[in-house]
């Protein structure tokens, strides 16, 4: 009897004291957009921006000043286009990316990730000369660049 | 201390048994002696009852109702034919969702009695095997997309999505100990490790939970509890 009450106490110890096990590792679940700029005269050349300026539209700044030639952006999953405005310092242009969101379940611990199909790009154009390309099937990850910028 | 009278009891009969031996090797050489060890008869039958730790639970823990009924067959001296039915409804937790699976399930297998028992006692360690078979429902009842970004925060999604019919199928390993309390009343103790053996998941999710099945780890293995307390219906001594 006392065996059986001591192996009950162990297993109770065994139950209760069980911690989640499984992390979310896989980083990150949604992808983001991955913009890549590039020099317009030199195509094949990255091309950084000295002073970038980078917002959403009626939203803070998620860059701002930076010097570099690649950045990446989170979609907003709630709607069809992100509207972004990139600004070299002195002139701004917008950058909007149309897109349809879809969910997809990843796992247990990491829940349901958003991947963004049949995504469009389209810009003013004022210090953007040109981007490639216009449109893409699907941003499921972001091993590589999804949009290049040419300036 | 009745257990304890027990084994000194017995202890004193082991004694008395080998002294009567050597007395009867030293009297009668010459005839063939029988064997000297007493058969002490167990009773056979069906033995029914309830997994306790199931309606305990379900009073502490308010994400987890269930109740399950186990039976088994005495077939031979160490071999149990067994049975466990049930009733399993459990909300699951995670970061991201929250999920509810609920429904029945059966197991059916055998235990082996590894234990050697002292006179007429009638106490288990046994190992056995079951088939699972599980038919449940799973609802998400609500999920945050995973968009690892603060910028544009994901909406919680509050539509419940039920998928009916799911099923489980696994195989389970069991390790128990057993022991009569009273005449004919068992108290049981066992851990078991499940290997699933097929699943069916609603559509872009995934079954997380299965009732009888415990939850349903990534390498589609799961580990179970009993605490039992069972009666015995003799129907022979043998």
């Amino acid at each position: 009897m006392k065996k059986i009450m001591l192996l009950l106490g162990v297993f109770l110890v065994l139950i209760t004291s069980c911690e989640k096990d499984d992390y979310c590792i896989k980083n990150p679940v949604t992808p983001h957009l991955i913009v890549r700029f590039y020099d317009d005269s030199n195509r094949e050349t990255l091309k950084g921006v000295d002073e970038l300026y980078v917002w959403a539209a009626e939203k803070d700044s998620i860059f701002s000043n930076v010097k570099t030639d690649s950045i990446s952006l989170p979609l907003n999953s709630n709607a069809p286009k992100t509207v972004y405005y990139f600004s070299n310092g002195t002139t701004v242009d917008s950058f909007t990316i149309s897109y349809t969101p879809k969910e997809e379940f990843v796992s247990r611990s990491c829940g349901f990730k958003m991947t963004f199909e049949e995504v469009s790009f389209s810009s003013d154009s004022f210090w953007i000369k040109d981007f490639t390309p216009t449109t893409l099937t699907t941003i499921d990850s972001q091993n590589a660049a999804h949009v290049q910028i040419y300036h | 201390m009745q257990l304890m009278f027990k084994y000194i009891t017995s202890i004193c009969f082991l004694f008395f048994v080998v002294k009567g031996y050597t007395q009867n090797q030293q009297k009668e050489i010459s005839i063939d002696s029988k064997t000297d060890s007493v058969v002490y008869k167990t009773n056979y039958g069906l033995r029914l009852g309830v997994d306790i730790s199931k309606p305990i639970m379900s009073q502490f823990n308010s994400t987890y109702s269930g109740f399950e009924l186990v039976g088994d067959y005495r077939l031979s001296k160490t071999f149990y034919a067994a049975i466990e039915v049930g009733f399993e409804e459990e909300t699951t937790l995670e970061d991201f969702t929250n999920s509810t699976s609920k429904g029945n399930y059966i197991r059916l297998g055998f235990n082996v009695n590894a234990y050697k028992n002292w006179l007429d006692m009638n106490n288990e360690i046994f190992v056995g095997y079951r088939y699972g078979f599980s038919l449940f429902d799973q609802t998400l009842n609500s999920y945050v997309p995973n968009v690892n970004t603060t910028y544009f925060p994901a909406n919680t999604i509050l539509t419940p999505i039920t998928t009916n019919d799911l099923t489980a199928h696994w195989s389970e390993l069991v390790f128990g100990f057993r022991a009569e309390t009273f005449k004919n009343f068992f108290i049981s103790v066992s851990g078991s490790y499940k290997i699933l053996m097929n699943i069916k998941d609603p559509e872009n999710f995934k079954s997380l939970y299965a009732p009888g099945f415990n939850r349903i780890f990534e390498s589609g293995t799961g580990f179970g509890f009993n605490y039992t307390l069972t009666y015995l219906i003799p129907f022979q001594k043998k």
